[in-house]
């Protein structure tokens, strides 16, 4: 719901509880006046009557259907005036009782006292009620039209930068060569929020170009040096006079370069598919036969350590993927379930349309099944040169082109399955 | 074999130059694409090893214009970049080889003498160590002129100590020559050891010699001493 159906439904809420309640004391305040009135016309009745008595008019020809005069007699008496309700027969409906408003005095006229009544009709409490809920729901209709002409006003018109600007950040890529551009426009909140964004966008385009260019730059400088090193190793080695003791030293200082050298590919890797560097070079790639191509390759590695390769390859399974990470996808999935096996155990490959699925035996997880997909995650307590970062590089592999990746360990057997078209 | 090597860091050109020549390879250096296209201008090379990334030019320019000078020149490229697109495209120019950085300096005077034997003798040469000859087109094994039955890891082994004689080479560098980088998923390097106990095994057999000397606990130096 957009902000402005949000705005436009709690005002109308709002206005409802406000007519509600304005119709409440409409109704009271009108009660009022009308019985103001009504007393007030009464009383005036009254002064005639007492004026007409005075002048000497007689009591019968002032008694009429609505009036009703007593001689009290010389006596004197209390003189009072009082209004009260009362209910009287409906002059025309017969039958029906009505409110009546109804005027009592005594009063003193030239030494006599009488007793005046006067009644009235009154506008009925039910009348009242009618008019001020008929005003309210006409007003309450005729406000709500115009709230939603003025909140499609308001989303055409007033909110056009704002729409503008949101477009403008969906569409930016960091990747892209060029700073994010937004929209003039002379709402002062709109303005604002353009300028803060834009200098978000702008830093944030400076970091990324920043890692980036690191990133890229440290692995052709890294690699240089370690390439530097393990070759001064590989001619220390030929110096004919060293311990046995001394060669071990080098051959260990050997082993960590050649870790580090690997750390540093696999870092990069990781960074440039972050970056999408591979999101331009997707086309059709035959699964099946990188699939193939990769047991291949493993089928002799997997032997020298005693696991049964087994598999099951569907032909013709073609994806929209980089080669490159597809490759990758597949050696990093079946090295992980080579180098984390037992002895005399089996790795098996599944490949169909839907799914590639490896599964092997191996050892309980020390991590859950999410835990296992993030870097350094070391499943094992063997650490058997295993960088901790193949499966984190599926992973990544997997979100870059909307696969979805699983694992599950049950009974001695671990089972990643990647499925292929996963509804986005 | 006469050898340039194309790399601007000078300490990883020192080391080639310094491992190579301690075997028979006369080794001239060039550290930028300059003096690179003036020795090839200049001079004939057995092989050149190029490194792609120059601080001057991109070595693949250079290729070309070797290819065009001097078709029979081998080139064994070296990059740290691993993409494949790269390998791809040098292998398309001509280059006979691809290494990525870091690389073992053993497993570099392999391909390179793979590469000089390739194109200097189109294959048919013969390496010769005592008793032993290998004949590197038909992949014949004599010792005292006996034929030796080899499978072809233990072939590549043999061949691979003949190239890189009285040098040390560490286990892992013979495993990766073998059986390529992904060598360190296996928890030890005891199937090497299998390999050299069956090869000293069959020369034996045949009255040859034992050059296979064991450096305990790094590897082992193929050697007549």
């Amino acid at each position: 719901m957009s902000l402005i159906t949000k705005t436009t439904l709690f005002y109308l809420l709002v206005a409802l509880l406000v007519f509600g309640a304005g119709g409440i004391v409409t109704f009271y305040l009108v009660q009022k006046e009308v019985q103001k009135e009504t007393d007030f016309a009464l009383w005036d009745n009254l002064n005639d009557i007492t004026a007409e008595i005075e002048e000497g008019v007689p009591l019968a020809f002032l008694k009429r259907g609505k009036v009703d005069i007593t001689d009290l007699g010389p006596l004197p008496r209390d003189t009072f005036l009082t209004f009260s309700d009362t209910l009287a027969p409906h002059p025309y409906l017969q039958g029906q009782m009505e409110p009546f408003r109804k005027i009592t005095a005594v009063r003193e006229v030239g030494g006599r006292y009488y007793q005046v009544s006067i009644t009235d009709v009154f506008i009925e409490t039910d009348d009242i009620y009618d008019v001020v809920v008929d005003i309210m729901l006409r007003l309450f209709i005729i406000l709500s039209v115009a709230m939603l002409f003025f909140s499609f006003l308001i989303t055409g018109w007033l909110f056009r930068p704002f729409k503008k600007t949101l477009d403008r950040i969906r569409s930016f890529n960091l990747k892209d060569h060029k700073a994010l551009e937004l929209p003039q426009t002379s709402t002062k909140e709109f303005r604002q929020l353009n300028a803060f964004v834009a200098q978000m966008a702008y830093k944030a385009r400076r970091d990324y170009l920043a890692v980036k260019e690191f990133s890229e730059n440290a692995s052709h400088e890294m690699q240089t040096p370690l390439a530097i090193a393990r070759g001064k190793l590989e001619l220390l080695l030929e110096t004919p006079s060293l311990t046995d003791e001394q060669l071990g030293l080098v051959q260990s200082a050997q082993q960590n370069i050649n870790k580090l050298s690997k750390l540093g590919n696999s870092l990069l890797l990781l960074t440039r598919i972050d970056n999408k560097e591979f999101a331009d070079n997707r086309e059709p790639v035959d699964f099946s036969r990188i699939t193939q191509n990769c047991l291949d390759n493993f089928a002799e590695l997997a032997s020298l350590k005693g696991l049964a390769l087994k598999s099951h390859i569907e032909p013709n399974v073609k994806l929209l993927v980089d080669p490159t990470l597809a490759d990758i996808l597949v050696a990093n999935l079946v090295k992980n379930a080579i180098r984390h096996n037992i002895s005399g155990g089996w790795v098996e490959v599944n490949l169909e349309e839907e799914r590639l699925q490896v599964r092997n035996t191996g050892s309980a997880p020390r991590v859950s099944s999410e835990q296992l997909f993030e870097r350094f995650q070391k499943s094992h307590q063997n650490n058997n040169g295993s960088l901790g970062l193949g499966l984190a590089i599926v992973k990544k592999i997997t979100e870059a082109n909307n696969f979805q990746v699983s694992h599950q360990y049950s009974d001695g057997v671990h089972e990643v399955t990647i499925a292929f078209h996963v509804a986005v | 074999m006469k050898l340039l090597i194309v790399e601007d860091e000078k300490a990883l050109s020192d080391n080639i130059r310094a491992y190579l020549s301690r075997g028979d390879v006369v080794c001239e250096t060039a550290f930028n694409f300059e003096e690179a296209q003036d020795k090839l201008l200049s001079f004939d090379y057995d092989i050149v090893l190029l490194d792609i990334m120059l601080p001057d030019g991109n070595g693949l320019n250079l290729l070309r214009l070797l290819k065009r000078l001097q078709p029979e020149t081998g080139v064994l490229i070296i990059s740290a970049k691993n993409a494949l697109d790269d390998k791809v495209e040098g292998l398309e120019l001509g280059a006979d080889d691809y290494l990525t950085k870091p690389f073992h300096l053993p497993e570099l005077n392999a391909r390179l003498n793979a590469i000089f034997r390739r194109r200097k003798f189109k294959g048919h040469k013969v390496l010769e160590f005592g008793e032993i000859t290998v004949n590197t087109d038909t992949h014949d094994v004599l010792v005292h002129d006996a034929p030796l039955v080899l499978t072809l890891k233990e072939y590549e082994l043999l061949l691979f100590f003949i190239t890189n004689k009285n040098r040390v080479l560490t286990k892992q560098a013979i495993a990766e020559h073998l059986w390529g980088d992904n060598v360190d998923l296996l928890d030890s390097f005891d199937f090497v050891y299998q390999h050299i106990k069956n090869l000293r095994k069959k020369i034996a057999a045949e009255g040859g010699e034992d050059y296979i000397k064991t450096i305990y606990g790094l590897g082992y130096k193929f050697s007549a001493d």
